[in-house]
């Protein structure tokens, strides 16, 4: 098994190394090079060659790939051509925003969509399931944007509850944290949730009507004991899928909800890099999301080879 | 008269004998698909104002009878941009599948016939560009290219190449163990021919359910690029550029933000229901063949 496991570490890795060569590359397409990016309009050709030499421009795209990554590897993301400050110093507070968004969202996504799951399941094909289902394939349809400037139109605009924008740097307490954050984690586990409670009602059906389970009511004991102890384990195998599928869309997804919520975190300053053409923070920021997607469809492989015992 | 031919023949038909058979569901989901086309066609002809016209009224008119969903902050006539905005978003979604449905089914097809290295190169360079998130990598090519409505089709249709060459592939792992794959081979069939003309046809079901997810994929996709200021430049009336430049708004008028979001998530819901009942369909009709088989 341990064979197993180091082999999808290997691809996990041979695929980051891949990835980052992919990225470089499309960043190198960018019009203009980074010398006339940085000093725009105001650029004399002595200017332009000076800056030139001194971020090694004179280099060619290969040789600077190589650089680049060998000072990735001893943790070095260069400087943002935008704020002039090291790279890793200006993300680092915006990744620890886009973490405690996403841990918000995954902390409600779980309960929730196992919860709905379940219901859906019992009661399938009765009026709780229909309901349930029509709302989920309505969230499932909705992108996300859409769910939340729906969110922000009703609680934030019509019913003035919540405020519309999630500016988290201007919290001072944690129940104000919660406040400004409540939205677009909302927006998250709505979207997450859709998919996650129409897979575990699938499987949870099948599951259900297998022969332990049978045998399990049939030795009298009580549905919540069958549906914890021999339902859900063996549930559990496609949902880790599903969560892992789900984490995946968020890191995509986080641009798009930060963008709606002007969200301090991570997404949102991927889109204002690319804006500025801030190349060093563009390569980092797709850096650190494809490494975490990369991760998450790890964590998921071995979690489901440590579960099943015929790969064990 | 091969034996695939009268395989072929008799599965035709039974499609016909039956007709086909959707659900409820599904046929709202293709009256949906339908009614959005007609609109695509025939909007330019009836929409009361054009789309970039502006101030056809005050700013942030309310729903009335002139102006049946307002007016946005230009005084632009909010039904017609959104009946306008069928064309651009429906021939954006339809190209984008189109082309990765036909290059990775191609693809897809080769390679799992083929089960050689080319096979486990292809599937290694496709498990790569499938690890970087779709989004991330979306926003990085545009940006390098530009976003003309084309370039965004273009890259749409590349991003999702990889994930439909996965299902054709896997379609095809099923089918080639047939005998009929056997006996074309025996023919002397070149490769290319026992991919187009004996796979193909019969993984269609699974490519045509793969082109209708895909599609409502397409379609969110496309909005979220466009919202993010990402999609077809402006004027176009695309549904996700309508929303973005609207929400700055919003507390003026939500029919600017309201409008093409409901238009955007019918539509989607539309394919969804068709694609899963279309898909069950298939389903059945596979089993009914296995069992006819037995």
């Amino acid at each position: 098994m341990s064979k197993l496991v180091l082999t999808r570490l290997g691809m996990a890795l041979l695929s980051l190394l891949a990835v980052s060569a992919i990225i470089f590359w499309c960043v190198e397409l960018l019009p203009g090079d980074a010398a006339e990016r940085i000093l725009g309009r105001n650029a004399t050709p002595e200017s332009l060659a000076l800056l030139r030499e001194k971020l090694n421009l004179n280099l060619s795209a290969g040789e600077r790939y190589f650089d680049w990554l060998r000072s990735l590897l001893s943790g070095d993301f260069g400087v943002s051509l935008v704020a002039d400050r090291p790279v890793l110093d200006y993300i680092s507070g915006r990744i620890a925003n886009t973490a405690l968004l996403s841990g918000f969202a995954l902390l409600l996504y779980i309960p929730i969509s196992i919860a709905l799951g379940i219901i859906t399941a019992i009661y399938r094909g009765k009026f709780a399931d229909h309901a349930i289902s029509v709302i989920v394939l309505i969230f499932m349809c909705l992108p996300e944007f859409v769910i939340g400037i729906l969110l922000i139109s009703i609680f934030a605009i019509k019913l003035a509850w919540l405020p519309p924008l999630a500016l988290i740097g201007q919290a001072n307490s944690f129940g104000e944290l919660l406040r400004l954050i409540a939205l677009p984690t909302i927006t998250i586990v709505a979207a997450m949730s859709a998919y996650a409670v129409r897979m575990m009602r699938e499987s949870l059906i099948e599951v259900l009507e297998s022969s332990y389970v049978l045998m399990a009511r049939l030795k009298g004991l009580p549905t919540w004991r069958v549906l914890l102890f021999h339902a859900l384990p063996n549930a559990l195998g496609p949902a880790i899928n599903i969560t892992a599928l789900n984490v995946a869309w968020m890191i995509g997804g986080v641009v798009v909800v930060e963008s709606v919520f002007e969200f301090p975190g991570i997404g949102r300053l991927m889109v204002d890099s690319i804006s500025h053409k801030d190349v060093p923070v563009i390569l980092a920021i797709s850096m650190v999301m494809t490494g975490a997607y990369i991760a998450t469809n790890l964590i998921a492989d071995v979690l489901v080879i440590l579960l099943n015992p015929k790969l064990r | 008269m091969s034996t695939t031919e009268l395989a072929a023949g008799s599965d035709k038909a039974r499609v016909t004998r039956r007709g086909i058979r959707l659900s409820a569901a599904g046929w709202l989901g293709g009256a949906i698909i339908l009614v959005y086309v007609l609109v695509a066609l025939t909007g330019s002809l009836w929409a009361p104002y054009e789309a970039a016209k502006i101030l056809t009224g005050a700013p942030f008119e309310g729903a009335s009878l002139a102006h049946p969903f307002g007016t946005d902050n230009l005084g632009r006539d909010v039904f017609s941009r959104v009946v306008l905005g069928t064309r651009p978003v429906l021939t954006m979604t339809f190209a984008a599948t189109l082309l990765a449905v036909v290059a990775g089914g191609l693809i897809g097809v080769v390679l799992g016939y083929l089960r050689n290295w080319v096979d486990e190169v292809g599937m290694r360079i496709v498990d790569i560009v499938i690890s970087i998130p779709t989004l991330v990598l979306a926003l990085l090519i545009i940006s390098a290219v530009g976003n003309s409505l084309w370039l965004v089709v273009v890259t749409v249709a590349f991003l999702f190449t990889p994930r439909v060459a996965r299902v054709a592939r896997a379609a095809t792992l099923n089918v080639v163990t047939n005998d009929y794959i056997s006996a074309a081979l025996a023919r002397g069939e070149s490769t290319l021919s026992i991919c187009l003309r004996e796979i193909l046809p019969n993984i269609t079901g699974i490519m045509l359910v793969e082109f209708a997810i895909r599609s409502a994929f397409a379609i969110i996709f496309i909005g979220s690029l466009g919202f993010l200021g990402f999609g077809a430049p402006p004027p176009t009336p695309e549904w996700g550029l309508m929303i973005n430049e609207a929400r700055a708004n919003a507390s003026n008028s939500l029919w600017p933000v309201l409008a093409p979001a409901a238009a955007m998530a019918v539509l989607v819901i539309g394919i969804n229901l068709f694609a899963d009942s279309l898909s069950r369909l298939i389903d059945r009709q596979g089993q009914n063949a296995a069992t006819e088989a037995k």
